[in-house]
């Protein structure tokens, strides 16, 4: 299964202010906190972090069928400046996070495996929706890929598994 | 004025109450909002996310102006639970009871 999330740190600062007094803490651990604290970056890291959790969530999302609004127990960490997890509860997810310059962009896996499967489609596959979640249909496979998809500001990717494992 | 209010049954305040705080919930939702169609149809029913449009960054900052707003706390296990107009009408009714 996979998750993406982008950002678009130039929409994001018009959209939210992450140094609202009570807006960390509502969505990020001590152990989060103490990222951003320590961060070059700390605005970068906040939505670094912000689209960890989301991209963990849609694979939470798509897995249980579960809609939940629990930023803060999606719980990231970080290992390298590209790889990290956010785990949930029992459940770990995978994440590599590309930044670059306005754009930040976070692919979530439950296998790191998986990340050497990834393939990014452009926006002239036709994608439909099963049940509100995306898929691009193989016509000659007669089969339905689940996809990830995610827009935000001038920015948009939409992402799959290689099937063939 | 206060004589007429005390003739208001319990059942009719109850649903006055529900009005008000739709009408207060849409002032705080205003400034998230991306489908306006949604939010001038708005019921009970209304998803903030799938209908309205909010993003789920947003939507920290509805939970912080309801806060603000109630002088309520919005802990982690009734947060999860605010995706919908209804809900989070359940919630600030349940906070407000708690802390009167």
């Amino acid at each position: 299964m996979i998750g993406n999330d982008v950002i678009d740190l130039s929409v994001a600062r018009l959209e939210s202010n992450w140094q609202r007094p009570g807006f960390l803490n509502k969505i990020f651990s001590v152990k989060e906190q103490f990222y951003i604290e320590t961060a070059k970056d700390q605005e970068q890291m906040v939505w670094k972090l912000w689209s960890q959790k989301e991209a963990a969530y849609k694979i939470f999302n798509r897995e249980t069928g579960t809609r939940v609004f629990n930023p803060i127990q999606f719980e990231c960490s970080i290992d390298t400046s590209v790889f990290g997890k956010v785990n949930f509860k029992d459940k770990i997810f995978f994440t590599k996070t590309l930044i670059d310059n306005d754009k930040i962009y976070t692919i979530a896996v439950t296998d790191p495996k998986h990340f050497s499967a990834i393939l990014e489609l452009k926006q002239d596959h036709k994608i439909f929706k099963k049940e509100g979640l995306p898929f691009i249909r193989k016509e000659e496979l007669g089969f339905d890929y689940p996809i990830s998809v995610t827009h935000h500001g001038k920015f948009w990717q939409a992402a799959m598994l290689d099937q063939i494992l | 004025m206060i004589n007429n209010l005390c003739y208001i049954s319990g059942e009719k305040n109850k649903k006055m109450n529900k009005e008000q705080t739709i009408i207060e919930l849409k002032a705080i939702i205003k400034p998230y909002i991306a489908n306006n169609e949604a939010f001038e149809n708005l019921t009970e029913e209304t998803d903030f996310i799938a209908d309205l449009k909010i993003n789920s960054a947003n939507l920290v900052d509805v939970v912080l102006d309801i806060e603000e707003k109630y002088n309520i706390i919005i802990d982690n296990e009734s947060m999860e639970k605010m995706l919908t107009v209804k809900a989070a009408m359940a919630i600030i009714e349940e906070k407000l009871a708690a802390r009167d």
